[in-house]
C-alpha cells in the first residue's frame, strides 16, 4: 500500500466536505441550537415585557393585601430579580419590580353595586385597560374557589401560577382562623431533598443526578449519531464515485484499498474536526466564568466539568465505532449501483447502532450489573456502552481495556472483510448481486 | 491505411497465457499478445469478447487466474503503472469538484509532486483550450468538455504508454479529432497506445497492429498490413458487361455481388484467380479483374464466423 496515495485520496474527502456549507451549518447550528436551549429561557425570563395587569376585587376584605403581597413575593421570579439587581449594581430596580413579576396587581375595593362592577370591569377589560380581573367572595371560598376574568384563558403558566399563590394565601389565613402557627405548620412540612455525590478515584464531589445523566446522554448521544451520520456518508461517498464512473480513473494506478482506507480517514478527520468544534464549545460555555455569566438554571442543574481522560476515551471510541460502521457501509456501497439498492442492506448496520440505545437506559441505571458488563464488551456495542459506562462510573480496568482489545480486532476483521468486497464491488455495475455472488467476492484472490 | 515500416522497439506490454474466469464464465482464455513499443495497438472483437477484463489485468486491476503480464519487457512492477495513461470504458469525475482541483488529484495519484501536477494541469487545460475554466466545477461543464478533462487527466503524467478503453465511444467529432490528433501525437514520440474497439473502420485507420479476439481466445494478431496480406486474395473485384449474374455460377466463386455494373466476388479458399477469369471471359466481356484487400470488417466477421 501507497501510503502517499491514501494521503492524496484522504487530502481530498476532508477538503471536499470542510468546504461545504452544510458542514457548517452543521457545526455551528448545534452548538448555538444547544446553548440557545440552555440561554434563551434565563433570558426570556428577564426580559418579559408584557405585565398582567390584573385587578383583585375582594368582597370579602381580608385576603386581597395579602394576595398582592405574594404575588410580588414568587420565589421564582425573586431570584431572577436578584439577579438582576445584582448585575445593575447599585441602579435602583425597585420601578421594575412590578413589571419583571409578571404581575401589574392592583386592589380595588368592592362597590355598592356588585353586578354594575362587574360589567365595568368586563369593559375595562374590553377597552384594555386591564387584562384581567379575579374575584374573591364569601360564597367562592366556600367552594374552595375565586374567578378570574380574561379576553383570553389559555394562559396557562399565569393562570397557574396565580392559582398558586391564591391557594397560599387562603391556606395561611384558614390556618390562622383555625388558631394554628402558620410558620411551624410550614417547617414541619418542609420535604428533603437527595444531595448526590459521585465517588471517583478522585475524591468524592458533588453532583445533581440530573447532570451526571446529562453529561452522559450528551456523550453517548453525540458519539451515537456522528458514528451512524459519518458510516452514511462513507456508503453515499462510495456510490457517487462509483455511479459517476470515477471509481475506475482512480484504481487505475492506486490500489483499491488505497482509495477505501483515504476515504475512511478523510471522513474521520472530518468527524472529528466537527466533534472538536463541539466539545470545545461545550468546554468553553462551561469554564466557571461564562457559567457564572449565563446564570439562571434549571433547578437541581449543575454545569458538569468535561474530565479529560473522558474526553480522550470519546475520542478513541468514535474512531473506532467509526472504523466499525463505516467500513461495513462502504462495502455496502460499493456492492450496490445506487442508494436505493444499498439502502435495504443498510438497515442491517442501523440496527447494531440502535441496540445501545435499547440498552441506554439500563446501562445508566446500573452500569455494573452482569448484563451491562456484557453488553458493553460485545464490540458492535462497546464504544457506545463502554463509553456510557466510563461516563456514569468507572468500570474496572480490565473491563475497559478486553472492551478496546475486542474492539480493535473486530475494527481490523471489518477492514479486511470490507476492503475485500470493495475492491471487487467497485467494477461491478449492473444487477443487483445477491449474497452468495458477495461472498464470493470475498473469496476471490 | 497505415502501413507497419517504424523500427520495432522491444514489446512495451506483453500477455503470456493470460486466464480469468467469473464463476463458470471463462472471460480471458489462454490470450497471449505482444504489443510493439512505438505501435499504436487495436484491441479488437465484439461486445463481450473480453477486452476490458484484458486491459484491466494489464492495469493490475484485476488479477488473472494463471498467466503473466509483462511491461517495458520484465515482469510487471507497480511502478511500471505510473507509467501508463489509462483511460476505462467507464470513466467519469467528481461533479462537485472543480476542473483544476480534480486533475491536480488525478497527477498527484499518478505520481506527480504537488507543484508538476498543478504545472501539467495548467499546461494541458491551454492546451485543449480550457483554461478559463479552471475553477469551474466539472457540473457545470458541457459533457464535450468533460470528455477533454478526462483525456487531459490520462495524459497529465506524460505516460509512456496509453491505454484507452473504448476511447471513442459517446465523443462528439471534436473530441474524437482531438483523441486522433494525441494518438497521432504519441506515435511520432515513439510512444504505445493500446485502445480497444469493437468499430473496424478506426483500427484499419489508426492502427499498426492489431489483435482480434472473440469468446476470451485470440482469433487474429499481429501487423495490420500483414494481417490484411494473410487474409487477403479471396476477394476480386469484376467489372464486365454480359450476364453478371452468373458469376455466382462459376466454379470456384463463393459468393458474386452485383452493384452498379460490377461485381464482388468471394472465392473459395482453393480456388485460383486466374482460372476463374478464365471461365468468366467465357460469358462475359471483361473490362477489368482485380484482387482487392479486403477491410478490417470483412475480416473480423469471416474470422469471428469460422471460429465459433
Amino acid at each position: 500500500m501507497r501510503a502517499e496515495n491514501v494521503w492524496v485520496i484522504a487530502t481530498r474527502e476532508y477538503l471536499a466536505r470542510i468546504r461545504t456549507k452544510g458542514f457548517w451549518i452543521a457545526t455551528i447550528g448545534l452548538p448555538v441550537l444547544m446553548a440557545a436551549v440552555l440561554i434563551l429561557p434565563a433570558l426570556l425570563l428577564t426580559r418579559t415585557t408584557s405585565a398582567h395587569r390584573l385587578v383583585i376585587v375582594d368582597t370579602t376584605g381580608e385576603l386581597g393585601e395579602a394576595l398582592i403581597a405574594e404575588l410580588r413575593d414568587d420565589s421564582e421570579f425573586r431570584k431572577a430579580l436578584d439577579q438582576l439587581d445584582e448585575t445593575l449594581d447599585g441602579v435602583d430596580t425597585s420601578a421594575l419590580d412590578d413589571k419583571l413579576q409578571g404581575f401589574v396587581p392592583l386592589l380595588e375595593a368592592p362597590d355598592a353595586d356588585l353586578e354594575r362592577q362587574r360589567a365595568e370591569l368586563d369593559q375595562r377589560i374590553m377597552t384594555g385597560e386591564i387584562d384581567a380581573w379575579v374575584w374573591i367572595s364569601e360564597q367562592g371560598l366556600a367552594e374552595d374557589r375565586i374567578e378570574y376574568h380574561a379576553e383570553s384563558v389559555s394562559n396557562f403558566v399565569t393562570q397557574e401560577r396565580l392559582g398558586r399563590a391564591a391557594s397560599s394565601v387562603i391556606r395561611s389565613f384558614r390556618l390562622a382562623d383555625a388558631g394554628l402557627d402558620v410558620e411551624q405548620i410550614e417547617r414541619l412540612q418542609r420535604s428533603v431533598s437527595l444531595t448526590t455525590l459521585r465517588v471517583t478515584e478522585a475524591g468524592s464531589r458533588e453532583q445533581s443526578a440530573a447532570t451526571g445523566v446529562m453529561l452522559a446522554y450528551t456523550l453517548f448521544f453525540m458519539l451515537y449519531i456522528s458514528i451512524l451520520v459519518y458510516g452514511q456518508q462513507v456508503m453515499l461517498g462510495v456510490i457517487e464515485e462509483k455511479s459517476s464512473r470515477i471509481v475506475e480513473v482512480i484504481v487505475a494506478t492506486t490500489r483499491p484499498v488505497e482509495l477505501m482506507m483515504g476515504k475512511l480517514a478523510g471522513i474521520c478527520c472530518v468527524a472529528l474536526t466537527q466533534l472538536a468544534i463541539w466539545l470545545g464549545t461545550v468546554a468553553l460555555l462551561t469554564l466557571p466564568p461564562v457559567v457564572a455569566r449565563l446564570g439562571a438554571l434549571p433547578e437541581g442543574i449543575d454545569i458538569p466539568t468535561l474530565d479529560p481522560w473522558l474526553v480522550v476515551h470519546f475520542f478513541a471510541f468514535f474512531i473506532l465505532g467509526f472504523i466499525l460502521f463505516s467500513s461495513f457501509y462502504g462495502s455496502v456501497g460499493a456492492a450496490f449501483n445506487n442508494i436505493q439498492e444499498a439502502q435495504q442492506f443498510a438497515g442491517i448496520g442501523a440496527i447494531f447502532a440502535v441496540a445501545p440505545m435499547l440498552l441506554f437506559w439500563m446501562v445508566l441505571n446500573d452500569p455494573d450489573s452482569s448484563l451491562s458488563v456484557v453488553a458493553s464488551l460485545i464490540p458492535f456495542f462497546t464504544p457506545l456502552l463502554m463509553l456510557l459506562r466510563l461516563a456514569v462510573k468507572a468500570p474496572p480496568w480490565w473491563q475497559v481495556a478486553l472492551g478496546y482489545a475486542l474492539t480493535v480486532s473486530l475494527a481490523l476483521a471489518t477492514i479486511w472483510l470490507s476492503a475485500r468486497i470493495y475492491r471487487v464491488g467497485i467494477l461491478m455495475y449492473g444487477k443487483k448481486p445477491s449474497l452468495p455472488e458477495i461472498w464470493r467476492w470475498i473469496r476471490y484472490s | 491505411m497505415t502501413t507497419y515500416n517504424r523500427p520495432v522497439l522491444a514489446p512495451s506490454v506483453e500477455l503470456i497465457g493470460v486466464c480469468k474466469s467469473y464463476g463458470r464464465f471463462r472471460a480471458v482464455d489462454e490470450l497471449s499478445l505482444q504489443v510493439s513499443g512505438g505501435a499504436i495497438f487495436g484491441l479488437l472483437g465484439p461486445n463481450g469478447a473480453g477486452k476490458t477484463t484484458t486491459i484491466r489485468m494489464i492495469m493490475d486491476i484485476i488479477a488473472p487466474d494463471r498467466g503473466e503480464v509483462r511491461l517495458f519487457g520484465r515482469p510487471r512492477a507497480a511502478e511500471d503503472l505510473l507509467r501508463i495513461g489509462y483511460l476505462p470504458e467507464e470513466r467519469g469525475l467528481y461533479r462537485k469538484m472543480t476542473v483544476g482541483d480534480q486533475l491536480v488529484f488525478l497527477g498527484r495519484l499518478r505520481g506527480l509532486s504537488r507543484r508538476d501536477a498543478d504545472a501539467a494541469t495548467t499546461l494541458w487545460l491551454e492546451r485543449v483550450g480550457l483554461a478559463s475554466w479552471r475553477r469551474k466545477k466539472v457540473e457545470e461543464l458541457s459533457k464535450g468538455m468533460q470528455q477533454k478533462i478526462q483525456l487531459v487527466g490520462t495524459v497529465l503524467h506524460e505516460p509512456d504508454i496509453l491505454i484507452l478503453d473504448e476511447p471513442f465511444s459517446g465523443l462528439d467529432p471534436i473530441n474524437q479529432g482531438l483523441f486522433k490528433d494525441l494518438l497521432a501525437d504519441y506515435r511520432r514520440g515513439g510512444r504505445t497506445v493500446i485502445f480497444s474497439t469493437h468499430i473496424m473502420e478506426q483500427a484499419e485507420k489508426l492502427c499498426d497492429e492489431i489483435c482480434l479476439i472473440s469468446g476470451g481466445k485470440t482469433i487474429l494478431s499481429g501487423p495490420l498490413d500483414e494481417v490484411k496480406r494473410r487474409h487477403g486474395g479471396r476477394a476480386y473485384r469484376l467489372e464486365a458487361s454480359g450476364e453478371l449474374d452468373r458469376a455466382a455460377d462459376v466454379p470456384g466463386v463463393e459468393t458474386a455481388l452485383v452493384l452498379d455494373g460490377s461485381v464482388k466476388l468471394i472465392l473459395e479458399p482453393e480456388a485460383e484467380g486466374a482460372a476463374v477469369l478464365r471461365e468468366l471471359v467465357g460469358f462475359l466481356a471483361v473490362t477489368e479483374f482485380r484482387s482487392e484487400e479486403p477491410s478490417l470488417e470483412e475480416i473480423f466477421i469471416r474470422s469471428v464466423q469460422d471460429a465459433s
